[in-house]
């Protein structure tokens, strides 16, 4: 069984996914720092200040929109780039380099954020000469790799209010 | 619909455009910006003369740079 993702090791395990995140922290809903990944205590607190900062002005900058609030960021920058997420309990962010995929980075920013709340885990790929941890079935690769149910009822609406 | 390229020029020509494209979109992607997703998960530019642009950008910098710091 995988191991429970707690908010000590959230940050950490951002930096065991990617080899892109240089620095990680996860701050929660007050914007205290509640676990930090690749840096020391005391530069992890100052990097957690940053990222809080940094939503306060994503918010200042957004307010008159006509969205909903930002749910994640990506900040380009000459010597890097800065992503964070968040949900109403969690704020993640990250420092990765330069070349690090967006889209890459902000999937796994989201997808540790929703099993911090509860989430199902997120699951290495296992190489062939590891074995499965299960019996090679159909069954268990349909498990293994879940897809969404047609017509279930998180399926869209129409533009007449009827699901799809 | 893209025309098949029949000659060894050609082809080779049309490699070096998906070459010289590639390069321009990974450009194009590292400039500096700034991007905000929705929950949906649809992005928008905060445009650079836009308020608060600026600030964010400059947060941005001193995270990276607080990092460089620490690995130098």
């Amino acid at each position: 069984m995988a191991d429970t993702l707690t908010p000590e090791l959230a940050a950490e395990r951002l930096c065991e996914l990617s080899s892109d995140v240089r620095a990680a922290v996860l701050l929660d809903a007050a914007g205290s720092l509640a676990g930090a990944g690749g840096d020391g205590r005391e530069e992890a607190r100052a990097l957690g200040e940053l990222a809080r900062r940094l939503f306060e002005e994503i918010d200042r900058a957004t307010r008159d929109w006509d969205t909903e609030p930002p749910e994640q960021v990506e900040v380009q920058v000459p010597g890097g780039a800065v992503f964070a997420s968040r949900t109403p309990r969690w704020t993640l962010a990250a420092v990765a380099k330069r070349g690090a995929l967006s889209s890459l980075m902000l999937y796994d920013l989201k997808a540790l954020l929703g099993e911090l709340e509860g989430g199902p885990p997120i699951r290495r790929s296992r190489s062939a000469d590891e074995g499965a941890p299960g019996p090679a079935s159909e069954e268990f690769a349909a498990e293994e790799l879940p897809m969404p149910e047609l017509g279930g009822d998180a399926a869209p609406a129409d533009d007449d209010g009827a699901p799809a | 619909m893209k025309e098949k390229r029949k000659g060894p020029i050609s082809r080779a020509a049309g490699l070096a455009e998906g070459v010289a494209a590639t390069v321009r979109r990974m450009q194009r992607e590292r400039e500096p910006r700034v991007l905000v997703y929705d929950p949906a998960g649809y992005a928008r530019l905060v445009q650079p003369e836009a308020r608060g642009q600026a600030q964010i950008m400059e947060i941005a910098e001193q995270m990276v740079a607080q990092v460089e710091g620490r690995e130098s």
